[in-house]
């Protein structure tokens, strides 16, 4: 075993009570060795190799640009900055099912992101054709990326070959905390060189990752640390060092943001010091320093498109008075203490740059009019098929509700990666709405040889396709597919594949208003304003729904949530009564400010939303508690007790809290 | 094993229980009545809540054995006749339906809340969902909505 969590049996009975009767039976006799907790530990003590190439797990270096002469009005901050283990949170735990017929054909139901990717580990590991893996997506209660790599289901799929009968595995929430994968504990040291009218110059980031006992999707997970800052801002030079370091801790894997929220929370934590230091507005230093429309972002190589970022923290301090309360908080000496912060965030639209992002679908009219979309969606609660139904009925002016849309079934719908990496809205959205263009040309050609008049006098208006200009009916959908079966020999379906042209940046700036109570260390976050450029907006509630539940998932990661380990390298909260996430009275009321505009290749504007609203949420609200107390603190979470002990960098700030401690 | 009697929904039934089932397991296995969700089985997420003569409860933490003689109502018994309950129909105009894991069990709590209060406050809503964790959606569209509902 390499970690407090990992896998010893499977054992599999005829029902849930028999399996764990047998599983009580088992008696396992453990010989303890030393553990390495952190990467500290691990990357120090080269004889103990938790795998059998070390500990260090993966190693990169990105250096980008031009150092600048050094001018003499320059000053250099330095910070570093704690993220921590984080449990995903999705409020249904980890489960699948397996069987394997008389055929030889091995099929699993799973929630999972992609089931491309299990077909593909299954095929391989148990040696069989692609065509005899059918891996099919079931309705999904939360994932924000716990539920994107291959899980449990090769455990599950052997048991059902060895028995030739169906086998489900439902995880309890103990072993989707400490036995799934977590969100990667990072630390990073950031070292700026900024000039004293507050340019950016120099940016040099290391940073370290504790991926856990397995390596998993540690490096590339690693490496994205590297890729989001330069879609933010402007640097003349900018190096970024890191490693992923093997722990015995449990796997670390990919998490909502992948990368982002853990490099953008030390970076804007790291800004605020520079703006302290400089004696600015974090605001005004930021707007000096942030990406402008279509920038190149030197370590991808690649334009960061109508980039609104600028325009995010221009409207949103308006908005959120942030001049005024930013002046007025943060002088409280008495036990409440009231601060605001801000924090930008940067994320991206897909995997163009890094591999080929490509999606295929089948569209087609039935008889009746109504629709078909065949699409290998795989919708985790963010309305991912509801927004494939509002573009297909956007091009083809139809009620989004005649419109029936798939998930992903490796034996049916054409392939796709997977929804996750903040590419569905902008690249399967694309393919939903050229694959729509495309059946409506079909269908503008089929009425146009029914009408014997040309495809350019023709246009779809509710339903129906009309000739421009008159005030007539027209013909009904229901008619022309009617028609296109029984009299002409054919059908009204189309097969696209859509590769993406482009991977801009979506963008979120969000301001926070936080009281600390300096007697018992709590935060309560009292305000939030989320801003964000995700392009044109396809579902406002379910938009504004992904920032507010975006801003749940970042107060936590701020103030409270961590999966512990203690010394002997046993998970601490393990369970939702230890694990805390933050409930209803505890929440703000959150207010979302959308920049809207089309400047991008995503279907009507559209960009991506999932990822990037939970970006830089946990730095708006350490920034604000710094403000409250004058602080620089950035070990996260702020728990009471760090609030606690905080170096009284504000003299007399902490007696009321030593009072009651004592 | 012991025979109990209770209603579910409005039916009654009489069941034969083991004395360690749970309610949850009740009312998905043996009922089928699978809308009651399980998130944690120690009653900190609310995914499982029903309503037991007119209080929310967490039915991972009631043994089966305890609704003897008591009235039940689950996400199945909202609505009628294929018509949705005014909490639900507001849950879907308020977008308050992301992933829906925890749908069931925050409709059944704000149920409970709107038999016994029918015009709350935010607060007051707040307070009667805290037991219902929702990772998706940041509450503020499941509170208006159980505020709109409560206006009819």
């Amino acid at each position: 075993m390499k970690y407090v969590g990992d896998r010893v049996a499977a054992v599999v009975a005829t029902s849930f009570a028999a399996a764990m009767e047998a599983v009580s039976l088992i008696d396992v006799e453990y010989e303890e060795l030393p553990a390495l907790l952190t990467t500290e530990a691990a990357l120090e003590n080269k004889e103990a190799k938790i795998q059998p190439r070390g500990n260090l797990a993966h190693e990169y270096e990105v250096d980008a640009g031009e150092v600048p002469s050094m001018a003499d009005d320059c000053i250099i901050v330095e910070s570093e900055t704690q993220t921590q283990r984080t449990h995903h949170g999705a409020l249904e735990p980890h489960v699948c099912i397996a069987d394997y017929d008389s055929s030889g054909k091995l099929t699993v139901w799973t929630p999972t992101q992609g089931v491309f990717g299990v077909r593909t580990v299954l095929a391989e590991l148990f040696g069989l054709s692609y065509s005899k893996v059918r891996v099919i997506k079931i309705p999904t209660g939360g994932s924000f990326g716990g539920k994107q790599e291959y899980l449990f289901e090769p455990v599950t799929s052997f048991m059902a070959m060895e028995l030739k009968r169906p086998v489900k595995l439902l995880l309890d929430r103990e072993e989707c905390i400490i036995h799934t994968r977590v969100r990667p504990a990072v630390n990073t040291k950031i070292k700026t060189v900024v000039t004293k009218s507050g340019k950016l110059q120099e940016f040099i980031a290391d940073s370290t990752l504790d991926a856990g006992a397995f390596s998993g999707s540690a490096p590339d997970y690693a490496r994205s640390l590297s890729l989001k800052v330069t879609k933010l801002y402007r640097i003349p030079h900018y190096k970024h060092t890191g490693r992923a370091v093997y722990t015995n801790t449990v796997k670390s894997g990919g998490a909502r943001g992948w990368a982002a929220p853990e490099i953008i929370t030390a970076t804007e934590v790291h800004m605020d010091q520079v703006a302290r230091r400089l004696k600015m507005d974090p605001v005004e230093f930021r707007l000096q320093n942030l990406v402008h429309p279509y920038d190149m972002d030197p370590v991808l190589n690649l334009s960061v498109g109508d980039a609104r970022v600028i325009e995010c923290l221009e409207k949103g301090a308006e908005a959120f008075r942030w001049k005024e309360r930013f002046s007025d908080c943060g002088k409280d000496q008495g036990r409440y203490r009231r601060g605001v912060g801000v924090a930008c965030g940067a994320h991206k639209n897909g995997m163009y740059g890094g591999f080929v992002d490509c999606t295929s679908m089948v569209l087609k009219m039935n008889e009746d009019g109504s629709l078909n979309l065949n699409a290998s969606l795989h919708d985790v609660g963010c309305g991912t098929t509801t927004a494939m139904k509002i573009i297909v009925a956007e091009v083809l002016d139809i009620d989004p509700d005649l419109i029936t849309v798939t998930e992903a079934d490796t034996e049916l719908t054409g392939y796709d990666p997977g929804c996750y990496g903040s590419r569905v809205t902008y690249n399967v959205g694309a393919c939903a709405k050229e694959t729509a263009e495309i059946l409506k040309d079909k269908i503008l050609g089929r009425v146009s040889f029914i009408l014997q008049k040309p495809k350019e006098y023709l246009k779809v208006e509710n339903g129906h396709v009309v000739t421009i200009g008159t005030d007539q009916r027209g013909i009904s959908y229901k008619e022309i597919a009617e028609k296109a079966v029984q009299e002409n020999y054919t059908d009204l379906s189309v097969a696209h594949t859509y590769y993406s042209p482009s991977n801009p940046g979506s963008y979120s700036v969000q301001f926070a208003e936080v009281i600390v109570d300096s007697a018992t260390g709590l935060t309560r976050v009292t305000d939030f304003l989320a801003v964000g450029d995700v392009g044109r907006v396809l579902n406002r509630g379910m938009v504004e729904g992904q920032f507010q539940g975006a801003v749940q998932m970042g107060i936590g990661y701020a103030l409270c949530e961590e999966v512990k380990i203690d010394d002997q390298g046993k998970p601490v909260n393990n369970s939702f009564k230890k694990y805390h996430m933050v409930n209803a009275p505890d929440m703000p009321d959150v207010k979302v400010l959308l920049i809207e505009h089309e400047g991008d290749d995503g279907p009507f504007g559209a960009k991506s939303v999932g990822e990037i609203s939970a970006v830089p949420t946990a730095a708006a609200v350490i920034n604000a508690v710094n403000h409250a107390l004058g602080t620089s603190l950035s070990e996260l979470p702020l728990t009471p007790e760090k609030i606690l002990d905080a170096p009284g960098t504000v003299p007399g700030a902490f007696l009321g809290s030593k009072m009651h401690r004592g | 094993m012991m025979l109990i009697q209770f209603k579910v929904n409005g039916k009654s039934y009489s069941i034969d229980v083991c004395p360690t089932m749970r309610l949850l397991d009740l009312l998905r296995d043996e009922l089928g009545l699978t809308g009651t969700k399980e998130g944690c089985a120690e009653g900190e997420c609310g995914a499982c809540t029903v309503i037991i003569d007119g209080e929310a409860v967490n039915s991972c933490l009631v043994l089966a054995s305890q609704v003897r003689g008591k009235e039940i109502i689950t996400v199945e018994g909202l609505g009628e006749d294929g018509k949705l309950d005014i909490l639900q129909q507001k849950f879907l105009e308020h977008s308050a339906v992301e992933c829906g894991f925890c749908t069931p069990g925050m409709l059944m709590s704000a149920k409970a809340l709107l038999m016994k209060n029918p015009h709350p406050t935010e607060e007051e809503i707040r307070l009667a969902i805290a037991g219902n964790l929702c990772r998706c959606s940041g509450y503020s569209q499941i509170v208006a909505a159980v505020k709109d509902a409560a206006k009819g």
